[in-house]
């Protein structure tokens, strides 16, 4: 089922890419202090094994959104492709990649569907590349600085996005 | 198409769907409640309730035991009552099922007029029916399976085919173990379970249904809605929040818990005849009519008092043991007052979860049997400010009718109104974690992660050099790790020699789209980009009926030297 991939863990599915360019939001939905004591290492440490970089960058391009789309398109272009994304509407053969797909899809959306957590990451995508989003989120998750940025609250710059 | 010809399936997995058969089956809802349960079928245009020959669509859920062969609430003619007072009967599986014998909820089981037997030591408890001045032993698995041939054999009547597949309704505080049950039962009346479904998130799928069907008509924007369902029945109380647009629901939240109307029954028995418990003790065949009688009329008053503000109990329970009293709604309410402050703070709870204000909920629905309880309604109508109660859905039939829809979405059937282009996005209803920290419960997977998920966590060892690891996977929501649901253990070894902290141990746990948990266990050495252990896979849960005291087992033995602690942040 997954012989085209040849990293340990992506045979196991365990770490793939989609996950870890959601793991910094995902920080934010999940309370607690155990959160902010894992994702330190986890970047740093599986990032490596493979960026199966075929997905589209910016969680705005999962969404296949721009980026001042409204929380209302966001939540519509959200169940648009839930529908068609989602196990349970894909045929048999497919549910394994179509539930790989989807937690990438539900990862964008409840990044951008939270106005704090959104905000943090339009900062990210901006200071960090103003050549292309798709570089800059790969390279933020490989070298692991992410950390850095995950306790800065929201200012004036992230609050214009509403 | 047929290659595979010499594969064996693993133990540890599910047999595949047979994808042969050009047209699909529709597979039929089953809600088997604690004390009543229905059938129901897409039909092609819309949900159709099942009845058996008496024209009943609500059959009750018990089985008599008469000689050697049982019969069910569905197919039994016989005066129920006169088994019921015999001991012959039983009832309440659904909670009992996948429980030990050191559960509250088993314990509190034991006034039922049959025998339920605790030995204390974490094995499952002994049930027994009285035939003929003889206990008859069976499990709650068995009773279930009994009346779901029954199910089976009315439904295959009326559709004139085979059934197999079913989507069945569960509450939410079922553990994945209790879940693997409801598919034993299953599998032993020769049901092939689709999906189990949360029983609110049924009433969640009908509602949303409804919701797209009324914007097909008034051809509107088809607007996100807000919903709270609050279902209890006889043995559960569940709580979910949706957010439907499009056809499409996403389970904001689930909150639920093992109260419903047993509770209320038990209390009022309690109080009209508080020395009940030690009374019945003996269990000889004099008592189990006592307590039968008791639960009768008390059963029936509870109902009466949903329309009359006062009920007259004249009761003879034999050996000049007699209750004669009139009690009115407001004892009622005060006896059972912890209940319905539960209920509450469940409903504070998911709303809390879900992230929803009282006032953005559009719509609150409240079903279940117990919805007919005055107390309930008003409890649940007063903390949404007195909004008036959703009453597009039969509060009896609700969840059974989602499960019949999620049937036929779930087998692929298509309808030209579009009425059955639905989804439905779940969550978690349990947080999903290991043992870690000493005996605190870690969460790996929170609850209210929309599945299919996949989460993971950094883990290190607490001693200089431990080269072994137990990894002991528990589902629930409490601190302390031993008051959750267990799931299953295994160890991970050959973690190279390192001081304390230092080997990163990964624990992943996968839900994938068929709802089926994996736990994953890598070892990585810093430095090194490479796991330096392969990797283990588990599938949960892989525990047994007698786990309730394995994890006190395995502390004996490993006292804490296995132990892990989470990762502690770096500043």
């Amino acid at each position: 089922m997954f012989s085209s991939s040849n990293s340990i863990f992506l045979v196991h599915s365990f770490f793939p890419a989609s996950q870890l360019k959601a793991s910094r939001p995902k920080k934010a939905y999940f309370p607690g202090k155990i959160s902010a004591s894992y994702t330190a290492t986890e970047n740093r440490v599986f990032t490596s094994t493979n960026m199966a970089s075929s997905s589209p960058a910016s969680l705005y391009d999962v969404l296949g959104i721009s980026m001042g789309a409204s929380g209302n398109e966001i939540k519509a272009a959200y169940r648009k492709l839930a529908r068609t994304c989602h196990p349970d509407v894909v045929s048999m053969n497919q549910k394994e990649t179509s539930a790989n797909e989807f937690m990438k899809i539900h990862s964008a959306y409840s990044t951008l569907s939270d106005p704090s957590k959104r905000a943090q990451y339009d900062r990210q995508l901006h200071g960090h590349s103003r050549r292309s989003p798709l570089t800059s989120s790969n390279i933020a998750s490989m070298s692991g600085y992410r950390p850095r940025y995950s306790h800065s609250g929201m200012n004036w710059e992230t609050d214009q996005c509403w | 198409m047929a290659e595979a010809s010499y594969t064996v399936a693993s133990d540890s997995e599910t047999i595949g769907e047979d994808k042969s058969s050009a047209f699909p089956e529709i597979a039929i809802g089953i809600d088997i409640g604690t004390s009543q349960c229905s059938v129901a079928v897409w039909n092609g245009s819309e949900v159709e309730l099942l009845k058996n020959t008496r024209n009943q669509k609500i059959m009750r859920s018990y089985v008599t035991f008469k000689d050697d062969t049982p019969s069910g609430g569905v197919s039994s003619q016989l005066s129920q009552e006169h088994d019921l007072l015999s001991g012959a009967t039983i009832f309440n599986m659904k909670r009992l099922i996948g429980r030990v014998d050191t559960d509250p909820v088993v314990h509190s089981s034991k006034n039922l007029p049959f025998l339920v037997q605790t030995l204390d030591i974490g094995v499952r408890p002994f049930i027994a029916a009285l035939v003929n001045n003889m206990w008859r032993s069976t499990t709650p698995e068995e009773v279930l399976a009994i009346f779901l041939v029954e199910l089976r054999v009315m439904a295959e009547a009326q559709l004139k085919r085979p059934i197999r597949n079913v989507v069945l309704t569960v509450p939410v505080s079922f553990s994945r173990f209790q879940l693997t049950r409801i598919e034993r039962a299953c599998a032993m009346a020769g049901l092939h379970v689709l999906r189990l479904m949360p029983e609110p998130t049924a009433v969640a799928l009908l509602y949303g249904q409804q919701q797209q069907q009324s914007s097909h008509d008034n051809m509107g924007s088809g607007s996100e809605k807000i919903a709270l369902i609050f279902n209890m029945g006889a043995g559960y109380c569940d709580v979910a929040v949706t957010a439907t647009a499009g056809g499409v629901s996403q389970i904001k939240a689930l909150a639920g818990s093992t109260i419903g109307g047993e509770d209320l029954l038990q209390n009022m028995m309690h109080y009209l005849l508080p020395e009940s418990q030690t009374l019945f003790k003996t269990h000889g065949i004099k008592e189990i009519k006592s307590m039968a009688l008791l639960r009768v009329a008390t059963e029936d008053a509870i109902h009466r008092l949903s329309s009359q503000i006062s009920v007259q109990i004249d009761l003879d329970l034999g050996d000049g043991l007699k209750i004669n009293k009139v009690i009115n709604r407001d004892e009622f309410e005060e006896v059972n007052r912890k209940v319905f402050v539960k209920c509450e703070s469940l409903i504070i709870q998911c709303l809390q979860d879900a992230k929803v204000e009282v006032e953005d909920v559009n719509d609150v629905i409240v079903v279940g049997g117990c919805s007919y309880i005055p107390k309930v309604k008003n409890l649940v109508a007063s903390m949404f400010n007195g909004k008036e109660l959703y009453n597009g859905v039969n509060p009896l039939e609700a969840a059974v009718r989602g499960a019949a829809v999620e049937g036929a979405v779930a087998s692929g059937i298509n309808d030209p109104f579009g009425n059955l282009d639905l989804l439905t996005i779940q969550a978690t209803p349990l947080a999903i974690g290991i043992r870690a920290d000493g005996n605190n419960f870690v969460p790996v997977i929170p609850r209210n992660t929309t599945m299919p998920a996949r989460r993971d966590l950094v883990f290190t060892t607490c001693h200089d050099n431990q080269t072994e690891a137990l990894i002991i996977v528990y589902e629930g929501e409490e601190k302390k790790a031993e008051e959750n649901h267990l799931l299953g253990y295994f160890k991970v070894v050959g973690i190279p020699e390192a001081p304390k902290g230092v080997p990163e141990i990964n624990v992943c746990m996968d839900i994938d789209a068929a709802n089926v948990l994996r736990v994953l266990v890598g070892v990585v050495m810093p430095g090194s980009r490479q796991p330096t252990i392969p990797i283990m896979e588990v599938r949960m849960p892989t525990v047994d009926d007698g786990h309730g005291w394995c994890v006190e087992a395995l502390n004996r033995k490993c006292g804490n030297t296995q132990d892990l602690v989470t990762v502690q942040k770096k500043v």
